[in-house]
């Protein structure tokens, strides 16, 4: 039977490998600007950033432009964007660094490319910099997350989709950095666990799935395209099941392997069926587009649901779906 | 208890924050509706030119619609809604006393100081933020002239939602105003070498209205419409082609000096 506890009593601290991280919420690269929000918000948003780490918008080794307008729409329990991991380059991101040198959280910054030399080099260029810049100029990079499932580029979803070209990129990857390394795995493929597998085996320490499902929408009038980029990546709620299943077959499938469970998080019981399905850290995306309060209401849901069920943390309930 | 506004404004709420505001009017201008909202924290810091996000009530609709503040009086917000899928279909079915999410002001605002004559130029639903900015104008002391193109009758009902002294329409099937496009209209004006332009509405619109006001030796400022996922900065999703590079129109605009957006 099950005793519910007072919300005092749950603890959310969880450890993602070596990430010691004060509650399982993280964001999805890509949907939270931290200087954005820093930049306007009335007080410190480097303390009241209220993810437990920071995942930023991918960085590539070159500066990219991004893809033609539209990029974004709604669609039937979701959306689809098309940005096309617009960035500036690493040589500007690391530039940028000080600016949000004072965030008080871990970062896992995402990586992008199109070969395992351009993300290594994005890497080895962070790590470079890392190993000689002053105390207090750079914010506490703790990790990567290898982008290798974006849908919207030339070469992204191809090597994600590929269990070889993704072992080369994670391999080329490790060679760079000690760091706690993340392998963003897309949902695209028939088979989620074959590059699981492969993402592991060469060196990564932990997965974070899904990224989004190569979609299209099409203008109601034209029937034509909706996308400048023709074809974008959909999430949202719509995915979530799809999401679920995968990450419950990767938990199975690799025991122990650190998981960030992500797609269509919009409540609290939404990262429960996550972290119940064998995830660790549960990643918020399109979420935090429906408004700024996103991430803490859907933090505070996922501590009632735990007490609701008498889990006095969310390792208790890890794993919970995958049983018989 | 709020956090304390490093803008000056203590009790102004948080940058972005949700505010619950209930509908207090509604006024239908054929394709166009007009709502009124009780929202003293969007109106406590708004500017002409920026905007809101508005959650579709009801569930179903995951991102919110940006809809630029059309009025401004005391606490109450004005915004003009066009219908033109679903979610803004239920939003133009919104009657008094229903209670509606608002996050705003967002974005950048027309810059006014120092304008004695100004021209605002609309499009369609992008007529909206126009009122406003008339309105502020002609508080400061700025003759105005604005000129309006609608697409056709239903569309051009929607004139009937301004009150604009000197408002030139124009309807390219002829049913109100002058028939063609506000640019038909613009070119039988006689704009004084200082006035300052003020568009907003289709590309090809802002597009037409650069052009004139270069070859009138003219400055000014377009705010551009752009489908938007997240209206605070973080997605990209609405990225335009300018000067300066891609720029977003929910953060970096939806205001631009009319010389640097590239269309």
């Amino acid at each position: 039977m099950t005793v519910p506890l007072e919300l005092d009593q749950v603890t959310l601290a969880v450890e993602l490998g070596a990430l010691r991280l004060e509650h399982p919420l993280v964001d999805a690269s890509g949907t939270f600007d931290l200087l954005e929000y820093a930049r306007r918000y009335h007080g410190d948003f480097f303390a009241d950033f209220p993810y437990a780490a920071y995942v930023p918008k991918t960085v590539t080794a070159d500066a990219r432009t991004g893809n033609p307008a539209p990029r974004v729409t709604e669609t039937s329990a979701g959306m689809i964007n098309a940005i096309g991991l617009e960035n500036p380059g690493i040589d500007a991101w690391i530039e940028g660094l000080p600016e949000w040198a004072a965030l008080r959280r871990p970062v896992i910054v995402s990586v992008g490319g199109n070969a395992p030399r351009q993300y290594a080099a994005v890497i080895r260029a962070l790590e470079a910099h890392l190993a000689t810049a002053p105390r207090g100029s750079v914010p506490c990079i703790e990790g990567y997350e290898l982008n290798v499932s974006c849908p919207n580029v030339a070469g992204g979803l191809q090597i994600g989709a590929d269990p070889a070209a993704t072992a080369a990129v994670v391999g080329a990857c490790r060679a760079e950095t000690a760091r706690f390394l993340l392998t963003k795995l897309t949902p695209n493929v028939s088979d989620v666990t074959v590059a699981a597998r492969a993402a592991v085996d060469a060196g990564a320490d932990g997965l974070s799935l899904v990224n989004t499902f190569k979609a299209m929408v099409l203008d109601r009038e034209t029937l034509r395209p909706f996308l400048g980029n023709r074809t974008g990546g959909l999430c949202g709620p719509a995915i979530k099941p799809i999401a679920l299943r995968m990450v419950a077959e990767v938990a199975q499938a690799l025991p122990g392997v650190p998981l960030v469970g992500m797609g269509g998080v919009m409540s609290g019981l939404d990262a429960l069926e996550f972290i119940a399905c064998g995830a660790t850290a549960v990643g918020v995306g399109a979420a935090n587009f429906s408004g700024f309060e996103a991430p803490a209401r859907i933090l505070g849901e996922l501590r009632a649901e735990l007490a609701a069920r008498g889990y006095a943390s969310p390792a208790a309930a890890r794993g919970i779906a995958l049983g018989a | 208890m709020t956090a304390m506004a490093t803008d000056g404004h203590p009790d102004s709420g948080q940058w972005a924050e949700t505010s619950h505001c209930r509908v207090s009017a509604v006024r239908r201008f054929g394709a166009f509706t007009a709502l009124e909202l009780v929202a003293p924290g969007v109106t406590a810091k708004a500017s002409p030119g920026q905007f809101v996000m508005v959650t579709v009530p009801g569930g179903g609709f995951l991102l919110r619609r940006p809809l630029s503040l059309f009025t401004v009086h005391g606490d109450r917000a004005g915004l003009l809604v066009e219908a033109r899928g679903a979610g803004s279909e239920r939003l133009a079915a919104l009657e008094v006393g229903e209670t509606v999410d608002l996050a705003g002001p967002l974005g950048s605002a027309f810059p006014t100081r120092g304008v004695s004559n100004a021209l605002l130029v609309g499009g369609g639903i992008g007529c909206a933020p126009l009122q406003y900015l008339a309105d502020d104008l002609a508080a400061a002391g700025a003759n105005v002239t604005a000129a309006f193109g609608f697409r056709d009758f239903r569309a051009a009902r929607a004139a009937g939602a301004f009150a604009i002294e000197r408002l030139w329409v124009a309807s390219e099937d002829g049913a109100v105003g002058r028939k063609g496009t506000v640019m038909d209209v613009l070119t039988g004006l006689d704009a004084p070498p200082n006035t300052v332009v003020y568009a907003c509405g289709p590309a090809a619109m802002i597009g037409a209205v650069q052009r004139w006001t270069i070859h009138e030796g003219l400055r000014g400022y377009a705010s551009l419409e752009a489908h938007m996922a997240c209206g605070t900065g973080s997605c990209h999703g609405c990225v335009v082609d300018t000067a300066r590079g891609k720029l977003r129109v929910c953060s970096e605009g939806p205001v631009f000096a009319l010389d640097e957006v590239t269309l």
